[in-house]
């Protein structure tokens, strides 16, 4: 594969300061989920979606929130509930009463940078309404049909837990999303520098009153990066070489989800494309100018989890996921050729 | 006495009741000398059927309802199916004769049916010889599968085929890398391997792999293998700086057990 030109010390340089500031600002309100940042600005940078799977109170809003204010980007969130309609997304014609004409009421997908909060807590159609805009990147209303804004960025959140009155994204939706990143609780370290902060925040006044103030009160206003300097970093990532090698590495990876006997539906060519966008962005946060198996070992989880469908009789025997890939990539580092059907399944 | 009986027996003569076959018949009122008579034991395939319906005293004798039905048309005497109930013996002219008659309900002129044919009927049916065919194809099989097993499972016990250590699958991709004749796909066979052979060496095989690769990293021999490694497979502008066959010289003659396990594989 053949960058179109390879990135100066110099663009390299720039491109890291950039990434670094918008780091550095989202730290002042986040503490840690440092990985959380960068699959953030992986997303961005490469123009995938992701979506955040983590139980309330993990600052998912506010990470994307302080993302958004970071870049000077334009920022929408919907709370997604079962009575949303694909209008309240998309927009709808509206009649003007007094030009007698229908006129066109852009929803809030017309965005930079979307949070789709609790995606699954919408009905299917909505849900499929928003995907199709992602996918496409254009939104009809009526008989018109709009571009959506570049950059276009969908994060969405997704509850774990509390199924019930919820419809759980099929793996063919899933597929739209570049990343699903399962976030963790804090490290003690980090959740008593989140106390403390919060603690520190104080009150604000308001009239006669006063309210206590929150982390959204405290986001810097001034971005610490433009949209100029986005583009720049997005033009970067597609200049990051990728070399025959890696695209073997992903090809074997890929390939060997679909062989493997607790999976039912395997990694689609979507996910090695989507290992290679990101690898490319994940590169340039390092500070590489190539992509190295390092990007691909981190990245798998978040890429691969959710396009594999496990077979019942595996999920029966306790098989998730994980253990499919961590056995996946265990196979791929112990050197084992390219099998129909890996020696070391348990299932 | 005597006259009535006399009178009654030349009434006698003439039947008592006709009937047709299978149609039951009855004679009632019947008056018969002597001690209480029933029904002779009669066997199976006796023409006539007879059954005492009731009896009542009647002076020294006995009065009787019979009930008769037979299944072939004919003159009966149903004297000849009384006996005593005290098991006496019944003298010929001990009683009267009881004539009846059994009417055909068919034609003389109707088709009578044809004799069964004397032939016996065969042990073994059709659906049996069926059973037995499909039984015997059913086993077969069994039998055939079974055998195939065994030769195949012999076979297998006769050559196992050793997987490949990681070691022996690394002295190839060493050479030709030292040739430099690899293709991109051995290319990337080798530095997994590369990475695999490190991994087992300094037991982080139960590591997740981006951490036991970072582990690698900060490793004194494998740290700055791994970096050239990357260099020399990942960044064009260095892949010609990076001394090849120095760089592999260490792994070209490995013996195939260097490692502790033989590793994970399909071959």
């Amino acid at each position: 594969m053949q960058a179109p030109a390879p990135l100066s010390q110099a663009e390299l340089d720039r491109t890291r300061d950039f990434i670094q500031a918008v780091r550095e600002r989202v730290g002042t309100v986040v503490v840690g989920q440092d990985v959380v940042v960068e699959r953030l600005l992986i997303a961005l940078f490469t123009g995938g979606h992701i979506l955040l799977q983590g139980v309330p109170g993990l600052a998912k809003t506010l990470l994307v929130s302080v993302l958004a204010r970071s870049i000077d980007l334009d920022f929408a969130r919907i709370q997604f509930t079962i009575d949303l309609l694909p209008a309240d997304i998309l927009g709808s014609e509206i009649l003007d009463q007094r030009t007698s004409e229908f006129r066109i009421r852009k929803g809030p997908v017309f965005t930079n940078l979307l949070l789709a909060d609790e995606i699954n807590r919408a009905a299917p159609k909505v849900q499929g309404a928003l995907l199709e805009a992602m996918q496409e990147r254009k939104v009809t209303i009526g008989n018109e049909t709009f571009k959506l804004p570049a950059p276009f960025l969908v994060i969405a959140t997704q509850n774990p837990i509390e199924q019930a009155g919820t419809f759980e994204l099929p793996e063919a939706q899933l597929d739209r999303f570049m990343l699903v990143h399962r976030l963790v609780y804090p490290k003690p370290e980090e959740e008593r520098e989140v106390l403390m902060r919060n603690a520190a925040l104080g009150i604000e006044k308001s009239g006669k009153g006063a309210i206590a103030r929150t982390e959204f009160d405290a986001l810097a206003r001034e971005p610490v990066g433009s949209t100029k300097e986005l583009v720049d970093a997005m033009e970067a990532v597609h200049r990051v070489h990728v070399s025959e090698t890696f695209v073997e590495h992903v090809v074997d990876l890929v390939g060997r989800s679909r062989v493997h006997p607790a999976v039912e539906l395997g990694c689609s060519p979507r996910a090695g494309i989507s290992l290679i966008k990101s690898a490319r962005a994940r590169a340039l946060m390092h500070g590489r100018r190539y992509a190295i198996p390092e990007d691909l070992f981190a990245l798998a989880e978040d890429v691969m989890i959710h396009r594999m469908r496990l077979k019942y009789e595996a999920i029966a025997e306790g098989v998730t996921n994980r253990m499919v890939l961590d056995e996946l990539l265990s196979a791929l580092g112990s050197g084992a050729e390219r099998a129909h059907k890996p020696a070391t399944a348990s299932v | 006495m005597s006259v009535a009986l006399a009178l009654a027996l030349c009434a006698l003569q003439a039947p008592l009741a006709k009937t047709t076959v299978g149609i039951a018949a009855r004679v009632e009122q019947l008056v018969l000398p002597g001690s209480e008579l029933v029904v002779a034991h009669a066997d199976r395939d006796a023409p006539l059927v007879l059954r005492i319906v009731a009896t009542w005293p009647h002076g020294d004798a006995l009065r009787y309802d019979l009930e008769f039905w037979a299944l072939e048309a004919g003159e009966y005497d149903l004297r000849t199916l009384l006996a005593r109930a005290d098991g006496a013996a019944l003298a010929p002219d001990e009683l009267p004769p009881i004539p009846v008659t059994v009417g055909a309900v068919l034609s003389d002129k109707s088709a009578q049916p044809h004799v069964p044919g004397a032939a016996r009927a065969e042990r073994i049916g059709g659906y049996t010889k069926l059973a037995i065919a499909a039984g015997v194809v059913w086993v077969s099989g069994l039998a055939w599968l079974l055998w195939s097993g065994r030769k195949r499972r012999v076979a297998q016990q006769a050559a196992p085929e050793r997987p490949r250590t990681l070691a022996e699958r690394l002295a190839p991709l060493v050479e030709r890398a030292r040739d430099g004749q690899l293709t991109s796909s051995e290319r990337s066979q080798l530095e997994l391997s590369l990475v695999a052979f490190w991994r087992r060496k300094l037991g982080l095989e139960s590591e997740r792999p981006e951490l036991a690769v970072a582990a690698l990293r900060s490793h004194a021999q494998a740290g700055p293998l791994l970096v050239s490694l990357e260099r020399w497979l990942h960044e064009p502008a260095h892949s010609e700086s990076i001394d090849i066959a120095a760089l592999l010289a260490p792994y070209r003659d490995l013996p195939p057990d260097a490692l502790d396990e033989p590793a994970r594989g399909t071959r």
